[in-house]
């Protein structure tokens, strides 16, 4: 799998790519600034990027705006976005073109490396990966309105689970529940929400969507 | 400031403004210049007083220069009087009177001899008014002359005097104004420079705090359990991935609260996106479901994006924890230098600032750029809370790849 990376700190870049050589990914890029990332996303097309927020030359959200730049040239490019915070802002900012294929995480999850691989085949599968602290808010935040709160608090568990990024296995080993109960769950949420079939994949992205605009 | 809004009773902004300076009523200096005006005539005779009140006029002018602009008229109508009664004196007497004969009462009727005596006095004569400038007179006719065109200049020079007092006036009240005005800014700033060092310093303590209770501590503990992991890792390698596994727990957790330090310091949005974003991030995070409108074309100076921004989370937090509200709207603009930015919930109301510390702090951290806060909170809701801050805003960041 090609990966581009983003990251301004020398250690971290350098880090990153010989965690992800471990894993078999092949670095195709390693850029340290926003224009350069950009150009890197159009012009190699990467299977998955590793995206950090800020980066020279303004450190401000060049990293995140160049990766909403590239997806909106090249709809649904995998992208998981790495920061030192992470904001609901700007999760809904990537989740806003529905495409899917989006990851944010904050950069601590890189300590767990199994997750964060699994996180980044998530991704370039198209799947969508939200960091548990942007849905810890979201479970936080009363939400008084639309549909989200017809569901259940075992179907909002399963949606924040889905949120971040985990298949219905590891959701179901996660609640100590047969995977057929969680698939269970989620054909009812997805229902609750309104959402048509399609195929199961992007109907998590949709799912997730509806959370955080809840 | 829309209507309804009270302001704080104890701000320091409104309680200054309530002082603004009070111009004298003008019929009160027509009455008190008249009165000086006679008071130096008495007190300091003829001969000298004109020059005193002008060396008196140079002194003050360094000291109060709004009371010397006063002084002019005084001063011209002083002159014209004297040359005026020197000039009907002689026009009445026709001929020098020796010393001698002038009378030593006092008040009004002693003045008025000692002007005869001294007018009539050669030596007068010979150093005076007269003298400079007529040149010394030699027969009553010359005194008749000189005693008429001495009349019409002191006559002359009193009108000019009185022509002059409500144009000093004007000197006088703008010199008072802007004094006042001008005292009143130094208080204010006097006060709100130690409120910024206050709270700068407070805020030192608390990072310092902090840090100290928080990562310092976790960093120290991961060293305990790195040391204690290199011991065990050959002996015992189960308790020794125990261990590593704390340690990177431990790491995580200084990492998390190091985040949160940097959020109460200056917030990454903000850095990142500026004020407006950062608006819409709090209010994606509040407890609150929370509306915003903004229209920020560029973003403020550093400082008070700072400031403005911590102002809207602890309004926002407020609302959340006392006002019991279900929503709450945020309007954000900027218009003829001034940033204003309107908060209002549907809670309980019945807000008083004076009660809280949170709301007083944020108003002396505004109070350092000039900015105020007005909180309307009548019981039973809603409250408004208002912060206008003036500022310019720089054109906004572009970006390019």
């Amino acid at each position: 799998m090609r990966v581009v990376i983003a990251e301004d700190l020398f250690l971290l870049r350098e880090g990153l790519a010989s965690l992800l050589k471990q894993h078999d990914f092949d670095i195709a890029e390693a850029v340290d600034n926003g224009p350069a990332l950009l150009r890197a996303l159009l012009g190699q097309r990467p299977d998955i990027a590793i995206v950090d927020v800020r980066l020279p030359p303004t450190y401000s959200d060049e990293g995140l705006r160049a990766a909403l730049e590239a997806r909106s040239q090249v709809p649904g490019l995998p992208i998981l976005v790495l920061s030192q915070h992470v904001e609901q802002l700007y999760a809904r900012e990537l989740l806003a073109d529905q495409a899917g294929g989006v990851g944010y995480l904050l950069k601590d999850r890189v300590f767990t490396d199994e997750q964060f691989i699994d996180a980044l085949h998530t991704v370039a599968r198209g799947g969508t990966v939200m960091d548990p602290e942007v849905v810890a808010k979201l479970l936080a935040r009363p939400s008084n309105q639309k549909p989200v709160t017809r569901l259940t608090d075992r179907e909002r568990e399963v949606l924040a689970l889905m949120a971040e990024g985990r298949s219905n296995s590891a959701i179901a080993q996660r609640l100590f529940v047969t995977e057929k109960a969680v698939s269970k769950h989620c054909t009812s949420i997805f229902a609750k929400l309104d959402l048509p079939p399609s195929d199961d994949d992007n109907r998590r992205v949709l799912a997730v969507l509806a959370y955080l605009n809840s | 400031m829309a209507p309804g809004i009270r302001p704080l009773h104890d701000g320091t902004m409104n309680a200054l403004l309530a002082t603004r300076p009070r111009r004298l009523p003008r019929w009160s200096w027509g009455v008190l210049l008249p009165l000086v005006m006679a008071l130096s005539l008495t007190l300091w005779g003829f001969r000298y007083s004109t020059l005193v009140v002008v060396l008196l006029a140079v002194i003050i002018s360094y000291t109060v220069p709004a009371v010397a602009a006063d002084l002019l008229p005084i001063a011209l109508i002083n002159l014209g009087v004297h040359w005026l009664i020197g000039g009907v004196h002689l026009a009445r007497s026709g001929t020098p009177v020796p010393a001698s004969a002038a009378g030593g009462s006092s008040g009004v009727g002693g003045l008025i001899s000692s002007y005869q005596s001294i007018a009539a006095n050669p030596a007068y004569n010979s150093n005076g008014v007269h003298f400079v400038i007529f040149g010394a007179p030699t027969s009553a006719t010359d005194m008749t002359t000189v005693a008429v065109i001495e009349a019409t200049a002191g006559l002359a020079v009193v009108l000019f005097g009185l022509w002059l007092i409500p144009r000093t006036l004007g000197v006088h009240t703008g010199l008072v104004k802007r004094n006042s005005e001008l005292s009143t800014r130094v208080q204010k700033l006097a006060a709100t420079r130690v409120d910024a060092v206050d709270t700068a310093a407070r805020e030192l303590r608390r990072v310092e705090r902090d840090l100290h209770d928080g990562a310092q501590a976790r960093l120290v503990a991961l060293g305990i359990s790195l040391r204690a992991t290199e011991r065990l890792i050959k002996t015992n390698p189960d308790a020794a991935a125990a261990l590593v596994a704390e340690a990177r727990e431990n790491s995580a957790k200084a990492l998390a609260e190091l985040r949160d330090l940097v959020r109460g310091i200056n917030p990454p949005v903000l850095a990142e996106r500026g004020l407006g974003d950062a608006i819409r991030a709090l209010a994606l995070d509040a407890q609150v479901a929370t509306t915003v409108e903004i229209d920020l074309p560029g973003r403020p100076p550093a400082p008070v994006e700072s400031a403005v921004y911590f102002a809207v989370a602890e309004i926002l937090a407020n609302a959340a924890k006392h006002a019991d509200a279900g929503t709450v709207h945020i309007l954000a603009a900027h218009s003829a230098g001034m940033l204003r930015i309107e908060v209002s919930d549907n809670g309980a109301g019945g807000a008083d600032p004076a009660l809280g510390t949170g709301l007083l702090g944020v108003e002396r951290r505004l109070g350092t750029f000039d900015g105020i806060l007005a909180v309307s909170s009548p019981p039973g809701g809603p409250t408004i809370v208002v912060i206008e801050v003036p500022c310019a805003l720089s054109s906004p960041k572009t970006f390019s790849c």
